[in-house]
């Protein structure tokens, strides 16, 4: 009984802290990430990575929790605030946002054939597949 | 998030081995229902009625990505103030030259403001509208050809864009409406950003020429008038036929720790004529709480008429009434101030609301507003 209830609030506990982000691209990718590449190729502010290579990022839809704490991490946004930045550029022709995939499985199995894709997935999610180019505490 | 695709490839075109075209379809709607508060009351043409029309619109884009680097966007928009009659509000290709450079041609949106290219998407901004004393002088839309080019300065990110281009259609002008046209506009805009900092200019030229019925009408018209009296040179003191014109805006923008400053300030020239200069100015101030964004902003329009072109003529003589009227409906000193709150109250959408009051000292008439809505992108 008394360990029961120890149970739920640990449980609850470990539910509620946020998860680590993996930015993951494909394992030939050898290219150098940082958060600053990351945000403008997620910002449609850059379309290569360092080395000069086509990048082609991968968003998760907003009812993935990982991709709320993608945006304010790595971007520095709310989901709404991006989705106003995006509104911006897209009625205007300026750019299209990332595709987006509806789970982080469809992410992973994405960015492990595609060599020139980059996405991200909560830490414990990125498989040997891919490469997990950096950690987003 | 925006998107929704559909793949508009025929079995046929498929079979002839040409790439599928995907057509992307989204999409923006805001829905506002205004009241003028008092009931001599009149604003952005609210009165003291409830009225959802005025400022409601409803829009579709479609974009179909060519291959190759080419891709053809069309826009088609809807206002409640129009009755609902859909127009393009934009048609054009974009061809991407490089990754830093892109053609846009066909019809675009006239580069005026920071706001110019999406202020009919209330979704990208926190106010009901955007500020009217600055973005009220028309002429929108263009013809013609953008090029844009993006780098990196630094830690800045660069945006240069020079448009070339014509205007033409109908403006209101004094009070009255205008068949307006401006011809061979070239413009540059440049805007700097980093990191929840920006800054835009923008200058554009062009050669204006209005033809208001009243005033340019042969025989019938003012001008005719003038000149037959003998006061031809006058008439061409007044006239708008091909004069030069200008426009210069500068702007900045900060977004840092959720408090968000913008401001911009424009002055626009028509030599040559009973257009004043127009020069206004805008600053607004909010605060990001969550989802709730309560913001206030002033703004100020103070345009003075050249009273010099009828100076020389006797207050008794019969056309310094028709000629001062002219000249003096350019005279404007007007303040306006805005308090309202953005919510986000869905990922898609945002429930505003604002008041508005505008205090205009040439007239000495105070109007207040109030207006509810949704701004919604799909």
């Amino acid at each position: 009984m008394l360990k029961k209830l120890l149970v739920v609030p640990a449980l609850a506990l470990s539910f509620m802290a946020v998860a680590n982000v993996a930015v993951i691209v494909h394992p030939s990718n050898a290219a150098a990430l940082s958060q600053d590449d990351i945000n403008k190729i997620f910002t449609g502010r850059a379309k290569t990575f360092a080395d000069g290579k086509a990048a082609e990022p991968v968003n998760l839809a907003e009812s993935v929790a990982v991709r709320a704490d993608f945006d304010q991490k790595a971007l520095g946004r709310t989901s709404t605030q991006m989705k106003a930045y995006w509104s911006k550029l897209v009625f205007t022709g300026k750019g299209t946002p990332p595709k987006e995939l509806a789970s982080e499985q469809e992410v992973v199995a994405e960015v492990a054939k595609n060599p020139a894709a980059i996405g991200y997935v909560s830490a414990g999610a990125a498989t040997g597949n891919v490469k997990v180019a950096l950690t987003l505490n | 998030m925006l998107k929704r695709k559909l793949l508009a490839a025929t079995i046929a075109a498929s079979l002839c081995g040409v790439s599928h075209a995907a057509v992307e379809i989204n999409g923006f709607a805001s829905i506002k229902g205004g009241i003028a508060l008092s009931e001599d009351d009149s604003l952005y043409g609210y009165d003291n009625d409830v009225n959802f029309k005025n400022e409601s619109l409803a829009a579709l884009q479609l974009k179909s990505d060519l291959g190759d680097k080419l891709s053809v966007t069309a826009q088609l928009l809807g206002r409640g103030a129009d009755d609902w009659d859909v127009g393009f509000e934009w048609a054009f290709l974009s061809y991407d030259l490089t990754d830093s450079l892109r053609v846009n041609a066909g019809r675009l949106r006239t580069p005026f403001y920071k706001y110019s290219d999406f202020r009919d998407v209330g979704y990208a901004y926190d106010w009901s509208r955007v500020p009217q004393s600055v973005y009220g002088l028309g002429f929108d839309t263009i013809e013609g050809a953008s090029l844009y080019h993006t780098t990196t300065l630094g830690n800045f990110d660069s945006t240069l864009q020079l448009i070339v281009g014509s205007i033409d259609g109908d403006e209101q002008i004094g009070g009255a409406t205008a068949e307006a046209q401006i011809d061979n506009i070239t413009g540059v805009t440049w805007e700097l950003g980093q990191d929840g900092y920006s800054f835009r200019m923008a200058y554009l030229i062009g050669k204006s020429t209005f033809y208001i019925d009243r005033l340019d009408a042969p025989t019938t018209g003012l001008y005719a008038q003038l000149t037959a009296f003998g006061l031809g040179a006058l008439a061409q003191n007044l006239d708008v036929v091909d004069e030069s014109s200008s426009f210069a805006g500068v702007g900045f923008n900060i977004d840092k720790n959720d408090w968000i400053l913008v401001s911009e300030i424009t002055k626009a020239t028509v030599d040559n004529s009973f257009i004043t200069d127009q020069e206004s100015y805008y600053i607004s101030v909010g605060h990001r709480f969550d989802n709730i964004t309560p913001y206030v902003s002033f703004e100020k329009e103070d345009n003075t008429a050249k009273t010099e072109l009828y100076a020389a003529i006797p207050t008794t003589s019969p056309i310094f009434a028709p000629v001062s009227t002219v000249v003096n409906t350019q005279q404007l000193d007007r303040n306006t101030m805005n308090l309202g709150v953005r919510y986000d109250f869905h990922p898609s959408a945002a429930l505003k609301v604002q008041y508005t009051n505008a205090d205009n000292k040439t007239t000495d008439k105070k109007d207040s507003v109030l207006v509810v809505g949704v701004d919604l992108v799909f």
